[in-house]
């Protein structure tokens, strides 16, 4: 009921403003014009709205309660991106009339062959992302419904593929413009409420963690992954009659979709490989990733992978070529910087009330829930409820944002840089990932979205952020150097993470740098990219092209009054033709 | 019923204009105007310096910050409001140190630009 409550009005109102905003464009002289007007404000309000995800919203607050204080590091590494992105990518980038990664690399470099390697870097960047979303949303509808997992994840892919089919999301700016409003809301006002509802003493347990080892009330977990336990002795489990059995201590293998009750007073099992909640090391401000110690490495690792990697996030490229010029594009970089950090004030406030309140739902792996779980255990009633359906839709409002932003970059990638072809095409292939999404969402329960999330911003860290910096700032850059750069950082990133799905017995600073390997992967990618750039000749043209990106639109030129406004000045006829003909593909998709 | 198909009624203008636009021409290199190439010059060379100066009071907050935390694990036990330092000093301080950053650096390269 919470859902088709909660969930079915997002989508209702997004397709609604959505369908709106088509016919507003229509009635205006070009769509084109229309949409390079998109003020500063406005457009941070939509980058804002699409950069904030299901891993934002539920995930810090998911990892706090699993791994720490520590975790709060992520958002301010999501936020530092976009003061690299002003100071770095913004402005030229717009000027150099490239809608996306693969086509700044054919514009800068004149390359096919790496437009077509950036294509695939957006398809790979937008697995990882993408996965992380529909897997929230499919846990989350789960906790909320108690629906089996599987059946989350397809709702949420049809509810994506329908809407982007029918259109709207793409069509205007305000849309993702208010879906962050939306959000915006719906995560504060119950984030002040649960701090006043909760009473003075889960204030208090909040500010002075303890180690989670007792169950303070009957409580119910559902493990929708199997989970090998450690049961230590003096645990109970109430059995379906009501009355209460002792565990054997030692090993427990929990398997996947058991409901277990443990009892009130009962000792807490611990899950194999983790620490509980409250744990040693949890109070720490500081990130110990897969407490393998050297939490300064893991907090710099963490860092460096999301502060790059935003620059090259193919989705939020796009939305910086909405604005007017090179100039709006820097204003809107920073404003999101002042938006963002709004935001991320209160992902805590649900990582140490989750801590006290629902830290059973890390023996389930189910973390990424406790800012949906957080409201019943305040107030069970109506108001509990309302709250509960409140932030289930503003996680519904975050997983579309996000999803139907990257669905569309992913699936231009495939049918523009990759196999040209028509709309029926575009059509096809916005299905096609829709599906694969869904298809690898579905065993990927036991992964947290933000270390999905992270891993995806890794692999933009080490193929476009130095393919973009150099393009931007370097005119010796070669295309054979990008090439062999972008592939450099490609194998490392992802060699990882297979390395790591493998679950290698390394241990220490080894293991983190496999974890997160941004540290070195990505000084790598931009040491290729220089070498090899060094050993070849740049084009003649290469300085002019690098230059012209930081010449500002608006020069006194005896023309500018007459033909200013609607028009691009800052453009090469080449490159006006390139974008209108991303810009019209994008246009007839979301029809 | 017929089973006439259906045919698109477009102007042979319009279709004529749609067959054009899906041509993908020949790439061309960026043209940059000679009267203009010392000034993008040195616009280049200001703003690089400014976002060479921007990034590295970005880093060292955010190496500076996790090495002073590290350095001093007594903030866990200091309490502002009941909350331990440590904990303001990752969600307050950062925040309103970029966004400052942000505005900082974004007058300086409008400026820049204005001046050439």
């Amino acid at each position: 009921m919470i859902v088709a409550f909660a969930v079915a009005p997002v989508v209702l109102v997004t397709l609604l403003i959505g369908l709106r905003g088509v016919a507003a464009m229509r009635t205006t002289s070009d769509f084109l014009v229309a949409s390079r007007r998109v003020s500063p404000l406005l457009n941070s309000a939509a980058v804002s709205g699409e950069y904030l995800s299901a891993a934002s919203f539920l995930g810090v607050a998911g990892l706090v309660v699993k791994d720490g204080v520590g975790s709060l590091w992520y958002p301010v590494g999501f936020t530092a991106g976009y003061i690299a992105m002003l100071a770095l990518v913004a402005a030229p980038m717009r000027r150099s009339g490239a809608l996306t990664v693969p086509d700044f690399a054919e514009a800068r470099l004149a390359s096919p062959a790496l437009r077509r390697l950036a294509a695939v870097v957006v398809l790979v960047i937008g697995a990882l992302y993408l996965v992380p979303q529909f897997r929230t949303a499919g846990l989350v509808l789960s906790v909320v419904s108690g629906t089996p997992y599987w059946v989350g994840v397809a709702i949420s892919g049809a509810a994506v593929s329908a809407t982007l089919a029918l259109g709207g999301m793409r069509a205007a700016t305000y849309v993702q413009a208010f879906q962050f409003v939306f959000k915006l809301v719906l995560f504060i006002v119950p984030a002040i409420w649960l701090l006043i509802q909760a009473g003075p003493a889960v204030r208090d347990a909040a500010v002075h963690p303890v180690e989670f080892t007792q169950f303070d009330r009957d409580t119910e977990v559902v493990f929708r992954v199997g989970a090998t336990l450690d049961v230590p002795g003096g645990a109970e489990v109430v059995e379906a009659g009501g009355s209460r059995r002792a565990l054997p201590e030692g090993e427990w293998q929990v398997p996947a979709g058991a409901t277990v009750e443990f009892a009130e007073g009962s000792r807490v099992p611990t899950l194999r490989g983790e620490i509980p909640p409250g744990g040693s090391g949890w109070e720490r401000p500081l990130l110990n990733l897969h407490d393998e110690g050297h939490p300064l490495l893991g907090t710099w690792a963490v860092l460096i992978a999301t502060m790059l990697g935003t620059m090259g996030l193919p989705h939020v490229i796009m939305r910086f070529h909405t604005s007017p010029d090179g100039r709006a594009a820097r204003r809107t970089a920073a404003l999101t910087v002042g938006l963002l950090g709004i935001f991320y004030l209160f992902p805590g406030i649900y990582g140490v009330l989750g801590r006290v309140l629902v830290p059973h739902l890390y023996l389930s792996r189910a973390t990424d829930s406790a800012v949906v779980a957080l409201p019943a255990q305040v107030d069970d009633g109506t108001v509990g409820s309302l709250f509960t359906g409140l932030l289930t839709a503003g996680a519904f409002a975050a997983f579309l944002a996000t999803s139907l932003g990257l669905l569309l970059v992913v699936s231009g990638a495939i049918s523009h840089d990759l196999v040209p072809g028509g709309l029926r095409q575009l059509r096809v292939a916005v299905v096609g990932a829709a599906v694969t999404v869904v298809l690898l969402a579905l065993p990927a329960a036991r992964f947290d979205a933000g270390t999905l999330v992270t891993w995806g911003f890794t692999v933009a860290a080490s193929t476009f952020c130095p393919l973009l910096v150099l393009g931007i700032w370097w005119s010796r850059l070669t295309a054979p150097g990008a090439l062999a750069g972008v592939a450099a950082g490609l194998v490392s990133s992802a060699g990882a993470f297979l390395v790591t799905v493998a679950d290698p017995p390394v241990h220490g600073w080894l293991a983190i740098l496999l974890v997160q390997p941004a540290p070195w992967s990505v000084p790598l990618a931009f040491a290729v990219m220089v070498v090899v750039s060094l050993f070849g000749r740049p084009k003649p043209w290469a300085t002019a092209a690098m230059l012209r990106l930081h010449l500002h639109e608006h020069r006194s030129s005896p023309f500018a009054d007459r033909s200013g406004g609607g028009r691009d000045l800052g453009h090469s006829s080449w490159s006006a033709r390139r974008s209108s003909a991303v810009r019209r593909i994008t246009r007839r998709l979301v029809r | 019923m017929s089973t006439q198909r259906r045919v698109a009624v477009t102007s042979p203008q319009t279709r004529l204009a749609h067959a054009r636009r899906r041509y993908r021409g020949p790439w061309r290199p960026t043209t940059l105007d000679p009267a203009e190439a010392p000034r993008a010059f040195a616009l280049y060379r200001v703003q690089l310096r400014n976002a060479v100066l921007a990034l590295v009071l970005l880093c060292t907050l955010l190496v500076g910050l996790p090495l002073l935390l590290a350095a001093l694990p007594q903030l866990d036990r200091l309490r502002l409001l009941g909350i331990p330092v440590s904990w303001l000093a990752i969600v307050v301080v950062p925040f309103p140190a970029m966004v400052l950053l942000a505005f900082w650096h974004l007058r300086r390269v409008e400026q820049a630009e204005d001046r050439e």
